[in-house]
This record gives structure tokens, C-alpha cells and sequence, in this order.
């Protein structure tokens, strides 16, 4: 009984193959997932997807979208979503110190949203690359 | 005063003129000035008036310019393929995210929804996206687009609305920039192949302007692909989304989310045509026991934006085929162009240097002749 996973973005399909576990991050917190899961549907976060493949853990920075869960098939679907293998380290941390120091500049609500945005997903980046180290 | 002579005396005695390569009558009116070389078939009569040194750095030229043109078309005619796969590759992700917007409006049929996204808010202010190319040579592509963005512009202007644009293209912004009087908000640089992250970045854009209440509305213009040789500037209400997902004309007139019309490349009868289906995705129901692990409404502002997400790329997706499509037919006209140029300017080459020839050999007959 293996679990299919799917990560669709709007241009492409990040991932479909079979995995073994995954954790998944989600507006009300972290989810695990094992085979025969009970069906659900959630809303995905800003946040890190962990894949297990036979006691090997993969990471994914993932931005934001839903997920469907039910008969050991799951679809994520997703804004954006990179591998945390093709994340350059450095790159992502300036690209964090950069929405930082954009943050803290930030004037008005239309920008203070998107500077918040923008933060949210720097630190997925970075946190993706890190975890595997 | 010899030349003349000369010249009667050739076309009385048409058996002297040398018979290798030289028809001698036609060769006559040009011996005095070679201008009246027009060719009977070109409808704009240039006079061609040059030496037979410029003539063939003409013709060498515009050999050259006729190998580009046809290399351009070439690759447009490639990168149409990739960005007609970029199209199919699309298409997983926003089937299976209408099918579960559908079934998620099902299951909120009788509640209020709340939704930042699709709040309908009396409209003040109109954000206008403007989706143009990057490069030129493509026909009327751009010229198009713009066009109808001003058009939009004044209509809103009279409408008495305010309005402030977003410019994705290297055309559109250059545009835009010699135009101080048109408030912009943000210029944005197209690419070869629109992806998610550039979707992305006009998404958020678009999101803060609307969420922020800066902006009422937002429209998005761009050229749908409709055929090799047609294409149609488009505006679509983007924001505020509709809860059911239908894409919106400004005229009111939507088109349900679950008709995903998609175009196709190929070859009919030997010619590169284009063929649009209008696919119906299915709307399988979800399993009965499936638990929403939020609040239905939560998820659906998570879906929301996924959607505005993929109308972005869709669109993005489409101008860049009408923009490659529009390259095709102007390069492939260019070389039909060029073709003709210089078949006529080879006939003017070859007249001159005929004339000249006969020129030559006149001089030594009647040097030869006043020997004797």
C-alpha cells in the first residue's frame, strides 16, 4: 500500500510518484500523512513539505495552495514549489535579507502585505535548504 | 552624339550586335539611363538608379536580410510548439483546482461567503493590467494591445472612474514610460516562457492593490490566440473574483470555469493550423466522508488565489503564442518581400551589366571600323 503523491504548480508537476510518508504544513498546523489516510482537504501554508522515500527525507518549500487527501492518492496543488536540492543557500539568504530589510521600509498596507508576503516565502526558502543539512 | 549614331546603327543592323549573350533591341532604352527598369508586376514603380557596385551590395544585402527573416520564422515556428506545451502542461493543475472549486461552492451554497477576493465593492478606481512583448518584429502585435488599453483608458476617463496600469512587457513599459500623463504602477519584465514565479509576481501586485482597497477592480488585457494569423486583444475582469471561478468579460458575459478551451498546433493539408476544443473537465463528486480539516471558507481563500494564480499564466500563455504566431506571419511576409526584391533587383543588375557589355563592344566595333 504506497501513497501517490502529486505537487502540481500552474506551469508544471513538481512531483508524481509514490512516497512513503509525508508531512505537510498546514494553516492549523504540521499533518502527517501515512498510507490509508482518512480523506481530507485542507488549505496549505507558506511552509516546508517533507517527503519520506524508504528513510530518506526530501524537503520542499512550498507557497501556499490546497492539498486533497483520499484513497492513498494526494494532490497538492501549489503557487510555487522548489526542491529544497535546487535551492541555492546562499541565494536564499539574500533573497530573506533583502524582504527583511524591505519590511522594515515598507510604508502603507498595500505594501507592508506584500513585504510580508514576500518575507514568508524568503524564510521557506531558506528553512527548505537548511533542513537537509 | 556617337552614342546616338551608334545606337541606330545597332538597331538597323541587328545581326552585328554579339549573338552570344545579347538581345540587342531591349538593351537600348537603358543605354541612355538606366532608370525605366520598373518591372511591370511591383505596384510601388521605385526607380532603381544605381551603379552596377551598388546594385550588388544591394543584392548581397538584401540576401542576408532575407536569411534572417526566414531564420526568425523558423524559431518563432519553434517556440510556438514549446509555448503550446507550456499550454498543456497547465492544464492538470487548473482541472483538478475547478473541480474542487465546484465542489467546495456546492457544499457553501447557503452560507455567506466573506472573501477578501471576491469582495464586490463600488468601483472607484480601475487597475488595468497590459500584457505586451518584449521584442519587436512581430506585425501589429503590439500596436494592438496598446491600442485598446488606450481606448480603455478613455473610457474609464469618461466614465469618470481613476484608473492606474500595470505594464508586463519591455514594449508596453517603453510605452508607458514616454507617456508621463498615464499613472503606472509597476512595470514588469515579460520572459521568453511565463512561469509561475512571474504569474506569481503580478498576482501579488494585483492582490495587495485589491486587498488594500487601493483599487476596486482589476482588468487584465491581453491577446487571445484565436488563429496562425488572428489574434484578439481581450479584457477580462480579473479581480474580484467570482466564488464559482467563472472568467468575466467587462461586458458582463462569462464563461464558466469548468470550459477550459485549449489550442492545439497542427498540420492540416500540409499548413501549420490551429485547432481550439472546448473540453468540459468533469466535476467528480467528493467522497461523502471527506472532512474539510478548516473551515470551508478558509480553504476557498486558499483556492482563490491559486486561481488568480493560473489566469495570470493562462494569459500570459496566450500572448506569448500571439505574439510568436504574429512573428511568423510578418517574418514569413518579409522574406515573400525579399524574394521579389531582389528578383528585381537582379533584373536591373543583369540589364545594366548587359548594357554596359554591348557599351563595350559598340566602342570596339566603331574603333575597330574607323580604322578601315
Amino acid at each position: 500500500m504506497t501513497l501517490n503523491l502529486c505537487v502540481l504548480t500552474p506551469n508544471r508537476i513538481v512531483w508524481d510518484s509514490e512516497v512513503k510518508e509525508i508531512i505537510l504544513s498546514t494553516n492549523s498546523g504540521q499533518i502527517g500523512v501515512l498510507p490509508n489516510h482518512a480523506p481530507i482537504a485542507t488549505a496549505v501554508d507558506i511552509g516546508i513539505l517533507r517527503i519520506r522515500l524508504k528513510d530518506q527525507w526530501l524537503t520542499m518549500a512550498l507557497m501556499g495552495g490546497f492539498a486533497r487527501i483520499g484513497n492513498n492518492e494526494i494532490t497538492v496543488l501549489v503557487n510555487d514549489a522548489e526542491r529544497g536540492s535546487d535551492i541555492d543557500p546562499q541565494e536564499a539568504q539574500e533573497t530573506l535579507e533583502i524582504a527583511e530589510a524591505n519590511l522594515r521600509k515598507a510604508e502603507g498596507k498595500r505594501q507592508i502585505i506584500e513585504a510580508n508576503l514576500a518575507l514568508r516565502r524568503a524564510r521557506t526558502r531558506v528553512e527548505a535548504v537548511n533542513a537537509i543539512s | 552624339m556617337s552614342c546616338s549614331n551608334l545606337t541606330m546603327w545597332v538597331s538597323s543592323k541587328p545581326s552585328l550586335s554579339d549573338p552570344s549573350a545579347l538581345s540587342s533591341r531591349s538593351f537600348i532604352a537603358p543605354f541612355h539611363l538606366p532608370n525605366s527598369s520598373t518591372p511591370s508586376k511591383s505596384p510601388s514603380s521605385t526607380q532603381i538608379q544605381c551603379g552596377l557596385r551598388e546594385l550588388r551590395e544591394r543584392i548581397e544585402s538584401v540576401k542576408n536580410t532575407q536569411k534572417i527573416t526566414e531564420a526568425m520564422k523558423l524559431v518563432a515556428a519553434a517556440k510556438v510548439r514549446r509555448a503550446q506545451e507550456a499550454v498543456v502542461n497547465a492544464r492538470p493543475f487548473s482541472e483538478t483546482l475547478v473541480g474542487v472549486l465546484y465542489n467546495i461552492n456546492e457544499q457553501l451554497q447557503t452560507e455567506d461567503i466573506d472573501i477578501p477576493l471576491t469582495k464586490v465593492r463600488p468601483v472607484k478606481k480601475v487597475a488595468l493590467v497590459v500584457v505586451t512583448g518584449d521584442r519587436g518584429l512581430c506585425g501589429g502585435f503590439n500596436n494592438y494591445i496598446i491600442k485598446k488599453a488606450e481606448a480603455r483608458i478613455r473610457e474609464l476617463k469618461a466614465l469618470g472612474l481613476e484608473y492606474t496600469v500595470i505594464s508586463v512587457g519591455k514594449k508596453g513599459n517603453s510605452y508607458f514610460n514616454r507617456r508621463p500623463y498615464i499613472p503606472v504602477d509597476k512595470f514588469l519584465e515579460g520572459s521568453n516562457l511565463p512561469t509561475a514565479k512571474e504569474a506569481q509576481a503580478i498576482a501579488d501586485d494585483v492582490f495587495s492593490l485589491f486587498v488594500s482597497e487601493e483599487v476596486d477592480k482589476v482588468e487584465l488585457l491581453y491577446t487571445k490566440f484565436v488563429s496562425l494569423v488572428k489574434s484578439d486583444p481581450v479584457i477580462h475582469t480579473l479581480l474580484p473574483l467570482s466564488p464559482k471561478g467563472e472568467i468575466c468579460d467587462i461586458n458582463g458575459v462569462c464563461v464558466d470555469a469548468a470550459e477550459d478551451e485549449f489550442f492545439r498546433l497542427t498540420t492540416k493539408e500540409g499548413k501549420l493550423t490551429v485547432e481550439r476544443d472546448v473540453v468540459r473537465t468533469k466535476t467528480s463528486d467528493f467522497s461523502a466522508i471527506l472532512q474539510f480539516e478548516q473551515d470551508p471558507v478558509q480553504i476557498l481563500d486558499a483556492l482563490l488565489p491559486l486561481y488568480l494564480n493560473s489566469q495570470i499564466l493562462r494569459s500570459l500563455q496566450e500572448s506569448l503564442a500571439s505574439e510568436l504566431a504574429a512573428r511568423m506571419s510578418a517574418m514569413s511576409s518579409a522574406t515573400d518581400n525579399a524574394v521579389e526584391l531582389k528578383k528585381n533587383l537582379s533584373r536591373v543588375y543583369n540589364r545594366q551589366r548587359q548594357a554596359k557589355i554591348t557599351g563595350e563592344i559598340l566602342e570596339i566595333v566603331a574603333g575597330a571600323d574607323a580604322l578601315i
